[in-house]
């Protein structure tokens, strides 16, 4: 019978799931190795760690990183590119800017087609999506049959103007079916519905080249969990987070690629709501990275978009930022004095303590030598640690630099907290908010480990941890609602607009996302379309994302006054200032549908914080020091207790540090909570 | 006495602090600027410096603003005393002569305090629109300084915590864009008070006497590390020299010229035989050209560690007061940075021979600009219209590699090309054809990068062109045996009865249906053309990079595989 509710999430070690039991009300969590040449194994072994029989599983959601893999390892698909007679070299010219401004050995990343792959076509739109030259179809035919008899695996086609007027890509999509039927199509148009070819051509470019895989991946990969006898629909994570069906996936096959950490961004979105939490601060730090997320009053922060290894993405993403390198970064010297990071031991040799030839201290090593990890229980007791090579480690580093070991080891984790810290402050600051309006969720197998430490940097009252630290992501996507967006570009001024150009633009995407909900199975009952316009002063380049409260509300006669407040407000708040009735002009519509798959509202525990649990007494590092610190393991932790720190409390995929003057509570979510502890 | 000492961790934690206080600063800057050119362009630069005006913490939004914000804080206590800090004030300048750059630039500091003494500074500097020039934005042909716009020495515009009105007004009547001109400067004050919180946060937290020892450490560091690796450079007097084609009023070639003396862990720069000052636009001040040679140091030297107080110690800059690189009153300054493009890529050029892995081909060398204007009749009310933008080019190969083809210029930082849907949308323009420029890249072992072509039609019943295209008479030279680049052109109407060709122009009439081809320059070859290896020569004439007539001719390729 089936009353399960599973989500499996790819990661680079491990593939996490997490199983909600809609009889007993309680969660399981487990894993298994991921598995690089066929990622089925790793997705079929977790699901097996916490459901024995697929028939039993009610909903089912999967974060899969077979997309991001084929382009971070460059194994996609040969793509051919058609583009606007004139403007083929958009792709490599890749609009001229350098990233880092002290190097003159730059480099530009490297387009997935080479030029000698990119086709002109003959035909042209103009600014107003009018034809003024007439597409060469024999050009589009000529190229098809190239293609194919070349063996290209997918066609991006990419046309000045496109967003305004599809006709043109349409027809090439037509010609291209005929000459070459089984060569994959993707359309600038129905990849990114705006301007800016450089970007448009990019991401459309980008799906040609995962798109065969993923839909391979998927289909291979649904057709088998059918076998094994699952009975509902999969779902997939997107990069937007939200999640859709397996079958609208493989149609959208862009919009998976930056799904993996997305599921911890909306784990967080659900704690604030459950918790009642509206800022968060979401840290999800593992061996060797280090990922920063927020949620500002209850909702991801969600931009329109992304960059992919210099390579720009038009389409709604979660901001993901990483920062350094987290427990991977190395420590050295230069000019005589400590460094840590930005220069990483990477997964592989990795630390010193992982025993795979890495002789430079990492921030792991350091936490090693500290006594913060439990050499013999990391990843769950899926690795041992070599304590001896981080202490070697460390020790060598020391005698550089005229420092113990202990004192070091804690400098190094001082040195990579007060970083981290910053680094943070500085993406709060750019948004204009606060870090000490937020609290801090930490997850991944590192964050708890360094979480109150970048609190108390940052003066962020509490720190959480949520529970299943390690599988986190799975646990956010089982929270996560379906969601599907649609935008185009829609290029106005207020003073002129034409609100019923606009209000008729909205309402024929809502129409849109309502058809795209009903395939997910959500009626107009359930589910809802929210609909923005992307703003900005004239003459700005950046714009604001702004609500519009439904599609109609342009035909109403206050709308220009009321949006022109809105955007106001919130440019001030933002960026500091506004500019109260200057000229506001539009750059794009947008619409996302959004509808709940039954999400689970767990129940809150009563305290049980008179109960009795096992502890220990270790010697763990502190200030340079050992000090005697009470060791606990979570599992064994009611609900409801306070322990005061130093503590370290330890589980199978992740160890939470209580420092000294910090107190822990466990919630009524199973959650622990860390807060400087009043008395100190 | 026992000397007192800070440990290893402290200091690090301490420098991560000031890189942060100075990337805080930036970020306020960029999130409150009014114009593109700082928010997008990021015309800008940020300091955090200590009350002795050393620097504690820099962050630049362009290469070429590297360490010369001290020198505004100087200067001013120089004229007016120690005793002219008081709290809550806020300064401005920007006279070219004392800041180095043009009169668009505005540098805004102001004094930090804690415990009623003086702790240190805060400054930026941003590049306002307009500030008064004689034609907007800044003109191509100005003949001296007060056609560059106002010219302002230290001057108090906020007092005790409050902005003054009377200099407010004043700046403000100066600009053409009054408003965003006031939202730019109120940013720049957002940006002085940011640093000022910050170094009160440090201060705070660490304390005076540790801060002190830790950025006497955090200066000795970096020192350290930068002798070491100028100590690594072999000892001699390495010399290059190039020059720009003119000054944009009819004079030219004026001729930079670059001594590079290296001595044991000193580097000496020496522009001292560069030309006089020039009549038009193309100088600069002192600080200026200190701060590109910083650039080029850097750029060989220290490329990865964010600058603090103990950089460019070893490195000293020799510059003749009178010469383009050290203008004087009357010199016009608008276009400081063309010969400083030249001058980086020349120091590049002398340490090559000894530095041949850090040193790469020279690179199209300057901003390209094409301003096109005039009044668009589209809408239901003609309106005037200004497109204005610098161009991509071919960058310098390097002992590993091809040059970058279609690349923005050192100068121009991190700036983007406008995307042609952007453009026809806005501008009444057709941008019909953007693509790169076969064979202008300089063939080499390595090969340059290829610079590019736009060709822009004018939808318009008239409009004017204006152009600032530069290095012709040095294109972007090969090294170790690589080859020059194409040199850049500009065409109007190629191929009709009245083509013309141009560099540079102001105001020059077109009508509609007037084509103008701008072609960027290459950069230059690494390394024996001859020694290409076959497959890359093969692909380039494949990709079209080289036409298959300079693959035989200049690589010697067969026409087979």
């Amino acid at each position: 019978m089936s009353r399960y509710r599973v989500a499996m999430d790819i990661g680079g070690t491990f593939t996490d799931a997490v199983a909600y039991d809609e009889e007993t009300g309680t969660y399981v969590a487990g894993k298994s190795s991921t598995t690089p040449q066929d990622l089925t194994d790793g997705v079929f072994g977790a699901l097996g760690t916490v459901v024995d029989d697929p028939a039993d599983v009610s909903f089912s959601v999967h974060g899969t990183t077979q997309g991001l893999n084929a382009f971070l390892q460059r194994r996609g698909v040969r793509v051919v590119l058609l583009a606007t007679s004139g403007a083929g070299d958009v792709l490599h010219i890749a609009r001229g800017n350098r990233t880092r401004l002290y190097d003159i050995h730059f480099r530009k990343p490297t387009p997935l087609v080479p030029r000698r792959d990119i086709v002109e076509i003959e035909g042209r739109l103009n600014a107003a999506g009018e034809e003024i030259a007439a597409l060469d179809e024999a050009a589009i035919r000529a190229a098809a049959r190239r293609a194919r008899d070349e063996g290209a695996g997918g066609i991006a086609i990419a046309f000045l103007f496109a967003y305004l007027n599809p006709a043109h890509e349409l027809r090439a999509a037509e010609i291209v079916a005929e000459e070459a039927p089984d060569l994959a199509i993707s359309l600038s148009h129905q990849v990114a519905r705006e301007w800016r070819e450089y970007e448009r051509t990019s991401s459309t470019v980008l799906d040609a080249y995962v798109a065969p895989i993923v839909k391979r991946y998927l289909g291979r990969l649904t057709g088998e969990m059918a076998a094994r006898g699952l009975a509902v629909p999969m779902h997939v994570m997107q990069s937007n987070g939200g999640i859709v069906s397996a079958q609208a996936a493989a149609q959208q096959t862009l919009q998976t690629l930056l799904s993996g950490p997305v599921g911890g961004t909306m784990g967080g979105v659900a704690l604030s709501r459950i918790t009642g939490r509206p800022n968060l601060i979401c840290v999800d730090m593992g061996g060797t990275s280090f990922d920063v997320s927020l949620v500002v009053d209850g909702k991801p922060d969600v931009s329109t978009e992304a960059e992919l290894e210099g390579f720009p993405l038009l389409m709604p993403v979660v901001n993901i930022h990483t920062v350094g390198a987290g427990g991977g970064s190395l420590a050295y010297e230069e000019g005589g004095g400590l460094r840590v990071g930005p220069q990483s031991a990477g997964a592989d040799p990795g630390p010193a303590c992982y025993g795979r030839g890495g002789t430079e201290p990492t921030v792991t090593d350091a936490n090693v030598v500290l006594g913060r990890v439990d050499p013999s229980w990391f990843a769950g007791g899926q690795m041992t640690l070599d304590v001896d090579a981080a202490k070697a480690a460390v020790a060598g580093l020391g005698d550089t630099l005229g420092l113990g070991t202990l004192e070091l080891a804690d400098g190094i984790c001082a040195v990579a907290n007060a970083k981290m810290a910053q680094a943070i402050r500085t993406l709060t600051v750019e948004k204009g908010i606060a870090p000490s309006d937020f609290a801090l969720v930490a997850f991944g197998g590192a964050g708890p480990m360094h979480a109150a430490f970048l609190a108390a940097e940052l003066e962020i009252p509490e720190t959480i941890v949520p529970r299943f630290p390690g599988a986190f992501s799975a646990w956010g996507m089982l929270e996560t609602e379906i969601r599907k967006d649609f935008a185009r570009s829609f290029v106005q001024t207020l003073p002129t607009l034409d609100s019923a150009g606009l209000a008729d633009a909205l309402e024929a995407q809502e129409a849109e996302a309502y058809a795209a909900l009903a395939d997910e199975g959500i009626d107009r009952a359930t589910g809802r379309v929210e609909h923005h316009v992307d703003l900005r002063y004239i003459g700005q380049e950046y714009t604001l994302t702004i609500p519009v409260l439904s599609a109609d509300e342009p035909r109403g006669d206050t709308f220009t006054a009321d949006l022109q407040a809105r955007f106001d407000t919130t440019h001030a708040a933002r960026f500091g200032h506004a500019n109260p009735g200057a000229p506001i002009e539009f750059v794009a519509a947008r619409s996302t549908g959004l509808g709940d798959k039954g999400r689970i509202e767990p129940t809150a525990l009563d305290s049980d914080a008179g109960a009795e649990y096992p502890t220990e007494r270790k010697e763990v590092v502190f200030g340079g020091a050992p000090v005697q610190a009470t060791i606990v393991r979570r599992d064994d932790l009611p609900v409801g207790v306070s322990i005061d720190g130093p503590a370290v409390v330890v589980e199978s995929t992740a160890t939470t540090v209580v420092p000294p003057g910090q107190r822990l509570t466990v919630d009524p979510f199973g959650a622990l909570v860390l807060q400087t502890d009043p008395r100190s | 006495m026992a000397t007192r000492t800070i440990d290893p961790i402290t200091t690090e934690i301490v420098r991560s602090a000031f890189t942060a206080a100075a990337d805080e600063m930036n970020a306020t800057l960029i999130r409150s600027a009014y114009t593109p050119i700082i928010y997008e362009m990021k015309d800008c630069s940020v300091a955090l410096l200590s009350a002795d005006h050393r620097v504690l913490g820099q962050s630049a939004g362009l290469p070429i603003f590297l360490g010369n914000l001290e020198v505004c804080t100087q200067l001013t206590e120089e004229r007016f005393g120690r005793d002219a800090w008081q709290p809550g004030d806020v300064w401005l300048m920007n006279d070219s002569y004392l800041t180095g750059t043009h009169l668009n630039d505005m540098t805004v500091f102001g004094p930090i305090f804690h415990a009623g003494e003086l702790a240190g500074f805060a400054a930026c500097r941003a590049h306002w629109l307009d500030v008064g020039a004689k034609d907007p934005g800044g003109a191509m042909d100005s003949t001296d300084i007060w056609q560059d716009g106002i010219r302002i020495a230290p001057i108090k515009v906020a007092e005790g915590g409050v902005q003054r009105d009377d200099v407010t007004q004043l700046l403000g009547l100066n600009s053409r864009f009054s408003y965003p001109a006031m939202g730019d400067l109120g940013a720049q004050i957002a940006c002085v008070r940011t640093g000022q919180s910050r170094l009160e946060a440090i201060i705070g937290r660490f304390g005076t006497e540790t801060l002190e020892l830790a950025r006497e450490e955090i200066f000795a560091q970096t020192e350290r590390f930068e002798r070491a690796a100028i100590a690594a450079i072999p000892d001699g007097t390495y010399q290059a020299e190039g020059c720009i084609d003119g000054d944009g009023v009819g004079s030219g070639p004026c001729w930079v010229r670059v001594r590079v003396v290296v001595d044991g862990e000193r580097m000496t720069i020496d522009l001292t035989d560069s030309d006089d000052m020039q009549r038009g636009p193309v100088n600069c001040g002192e600080a200026q050209a200190i701060s590109a040679c910083r650039v080029a140091y850097k750029l060989l030297v220290n490329p990865d560690n964010p600058p603090d107080g103990g950089a460019f110690r070893a490195l000293d800059v020799d510059v003749r007061p009178g010469s383009l690189l050290a203008a004087q009153e009357p010199a016009p300054c608008q276009w400081y940075f063309t010969p400083l493009g030249l001058l980086i890529d020349l120091v590049v050029k002398a340490l090559a021979e000894v530095m041949p892995e850090q040193a790469a081909g020279a690179s199209y060398g300057d901003s390209m600009v094409i301003a096109l204007s005039g009044m668009d009749q589209r809408g239901p009310a003609a309106a005037p219209w200004l497109l204005y933008e610098p161009t991509v080019g071919g960058w310098g190969a390097w002992d590993s590699s091809d040059g970058q083809d279609g690349l923005i210029n050192n100068v121009n930082g991190s700036l983007k090309d406008m995307a042609i849907e952007v453009l026809e949308t806005k501008y009444p323009v057709r941008l019909v054809h953007y693509g790169f420029r076969t064979d202008s890249g300089g063939p080499g072992r390595y090969r340059g990068g290829t610079g590019v072509i736009r060709r822009y039609v004018v939808e318009a019943d008239s409009a004017e062109l204006s152009l600032w295209f530069e290095r012709s008479v040095t294109p972007a030279w090969g090294l170790l045996g690589g080859a020059d680049a194409t040199p850049p052109d500009v065409i109007v109407n190629p191929g009709g009865d009245d083509e013309r060709h141009y560099l540079k122009a102001s105001r020059v009439p077109l009508k509609r249906g007037d084509v103008v081809q701008t072609m960027t320059g290459g950069g230059g070859g690494y390394g024996d053309p001859r020694e290409r290896e076959v497959e890359a020569v093969r692909l380039d004439v494949l990709d079209g990079y080289v036409s298959e007539a300079a693959a035989r001719e200049v690589y010697g390729w067969d026409g087979t595989t």
